[in-house]
């Protein structure tokens, strides 16, 4: 089989995935709400605006709550799709047995993997532009002005999904069912957005003296620098209180795009490794 | 006729428990020989082994120990080999959401198949399991009978010269098994090796050339039907019979069966011919109005097998 050919199928498997992906009801949940709450943000402004308080006053609060809401709903419901998502793609065909009907095909673990993924990460981006644009309609009415902010955040934000839903899709590389894995995808969540805590212990522990402090300071400064710092990724304070066509300040944008790849490419090649020998 | 499929001394163990690891041996020496054309039926109660040796057929899992060989080659997870297999497995799930020549056409991809090549391949498919007709149709308004020859369809695209087929009547009317072993016994006219793993034992018998029995990881018996099938018995109907000539028969060793006024059923013995049976009931004045040969069935064939396996291995 030539090297076309396989693309062929890999990208079947992509488009696959990413159909049957956008019709799982869970998803579709998640993403209304999201929706829902972006939307209603800018309802509950409207009544707000009846408020006796000056006006300028009153309407820089409104866009603040709005933006405060959309990108917390942004956040939480993207990576609940990003993590279910991620989850479930391979447990789900296990279980059913689609991928024997696949792997039994000249298709190899690699390349099915890679469809997978490809497949997961369309997902993840679609929903994302859906909820990002209607966020950017909201803020285009609210401040006559384009939010060009919110699609460098969009952008950022993307590859702190990729991060998570890269070593989510590693986990259930390996496991039944989507429970563990998305139980992973949450952990890996959290703890990602409290590493800058895991360096605050390390020095701490490192100032003390006892064997046990060592211990702690060593296994928090692992934790620190294998953990990646997704909160890096987070331009909520500039979407905030800096104009919404402001640049962003003070972050690399390139550095934090290779940082989110170079994880994304590990999490991938972890799931890879996990699965090429695994019994079906 | 060459060897399509070899199998030489396949082992597969599986460690469980977490503290004290034992060892289930899923499959053990298992030798087996599929022959070019033919269709080889791979029968074995729940669990005894046989899912396990398709998945390792097809890569899917891995042996312990042992040499797989397909088309005499053993580099079996190749592209070129895996090329030239067809596999159904049982129960598989296919998207609702897709007509049935979208599926095809995603199958078809995982081949490498595109354009007007793709396209030539779904449509003969199609016509091979009579699904024509229903193409642009959604799975999701299939019938289950549909679904199957979809299944079937899928495994055929590549037009492969082994078709590994796991349960393939299972759950179907009787209208729609026999369309399958229809299309089953067609694709091995035109040559293609077919192994079918079943519970069915009158589908396996009505279609197979040879079947092996496997009980707890051990193939039992391998041959052909008329190899396995050796316990042959001839029946006699029978009238115009007195109820001393009952006795008399009984003496010969006949057995006497289903005496219904004169009229009887007569088991004729192994050891005894069918003309010193008949010269018998001369003798007796008893006359015969139908001789009837009965040979064993699988069902028969396999009920013996697995109960003799499980006896051997309760007294083991």
């Amino acid at each position: 089989m030539t090297f076309k050919q396989s693309l062929l199928g890999t990208w079947a498997i992509s488009v696959y995935t990413w159909r049957e992906g956008m019709r799982k009801k869970t998803l579709i949940g998640f993403l209304l709400l999201s929706l829902l709450v972006i939307l209603g943000s800018t309802f509950m402004t409207a009544f707000m605006t009846e408020a006796s308080i000056g006006e300028n006053l009153q309407a820089s609060a409104d866009t603040k709550i709005i933006k405060d809401i959309c990108v917390s709903a942004i956040s939480v419901f993207g990576i609940l799709i990003t993590i279910f998502i991620s989850a479930s793609v391979v447990p789900t065909e296990v279980e059913n047995r689609v991928i024997y009907t696949i792997l039994s095909k000249p298709v190899r673990r690699f390349q099915y993997l890679l469809g997978k993924f490809i497949g997961v990460q369309l997902i993840v981006i679609i929903n994302l532009v859906l909820m990002t644009a209607l966020f950017f309609v909201a803020l285009l009415i609210k401040e006559g002005v384009m939010p060009t902010l919110l699609l460098w955040s969009a952008l950022l934000t993307y590859f702190q999904f990729l991060i998570v839903s890269a070593f989510t899709f590693a986990i259930s590389c390996l496991s039944s069912s989507p429970v563990m894995p998305t139980i992973g995808g949450l952990f890996i969540y959290i703890t990602g957005n409290l590493t800058e805590y895991l360096k605050d212990v390390s020095n701490r522990a490192a100032s003390g003296e006892g064997f046990i402090d060592s211990i702690l300071a060593n296994v928090a400064k692992w934790l620190y620098d294998i953990l990646p710092n997704l909160r890096s990724f987070s331009l909520r304070n500039e979407i905030l209180y800096l104009p919404a066509n402001d640049p962003p300040t003070d972050v690399m944008i390139p550095n934090l795009i290779a940082y989110g790849l170079a994880y994304g490419l590990a999490g991938y090649l972890l799931a890879f490794w996990l699965f090429r020998r695994r019994e079906l | 006729m060459s060897t399509v499929i070899e199998t030489t001394n396949l082992n597969k163990v599986y460690e469980s428990g977490m503290i004290s690891s034992q060892e289930v041996h899923a499959l053990k020496d298992m030798n087996l020989a599929i022959q070019t054309g033919e269709i080889f039926g791979y029968l074995g109660p729940n669990g005894s082994g046989k899912t396990t040796t398709i998945k390792m057929l097809l890569s899917l899992i891995f042996p312990s120990s042992g040499e797989i060989k397909i088309l005499g080659r053993s580099d079996i997870a190749s592209s070129e080999v895996k090329g030239k297999i067809g596999y159904l497995p049982e129960g598989a799930y296919y998207p609702d959401f897709l007509k049935g020549e979208e599926i095809l056409r995603f199958y078809g991809q995982m081949y490498g198949l595109s354009g007007a090549d793709l396209e030539s391949r779904i449509d003969k498919t199609l016509e091979i399991v009579t699904m024509t007709h229903a193409r642009k149709r959604l799975l999701k308004g299939y019938s289950k009978g549909m679904r199957q020859r979809i299944g079937l369809a899928q495994a055929l695209l590549s037009d492969p010269q082994i078709l590994i087929l796991d349960e393939p009547t299972t759950g179907l009317d009787p209208l729609a098994r026999k369309e399958i072993r229809d299309i089953l016994a067609n694709l091995r006219d035109e040559g293609k090796t077919l192994m079918i793993s079943s519970h069915e034992l009158q589908e396996v018998e009505l279609i197979s050339d040879r079947v092996g029995i496997i009980y707890k990881g051990v193939m039992q018996v391998q041959g052909t039907l008329d190899e396995l099938l050796t316990d042959r018995e001839t029946t006699i109907e029978v009238e115009n019979m007195a109820a001393e000539t009952e006795q008399a028969l009984q003496g010969k060793g006949i057995k006497v069966e289903d005496v219904t006024g004169p009229n009887a059923l007569l088991h004729i013995p192994a050891a005894m011919s069918l003309y010193d049976a008949i010269d018998e009931c001369k003798a007796l004045d008893v006359s015969v109005t139908s001789v009837a040969p009965k040979r064993e069935t699988l069902e028969e064939l396999f009920v013996r097998t697995v109960g003799s396996a499980s006896q051997a291995e309760g007294v083991a």
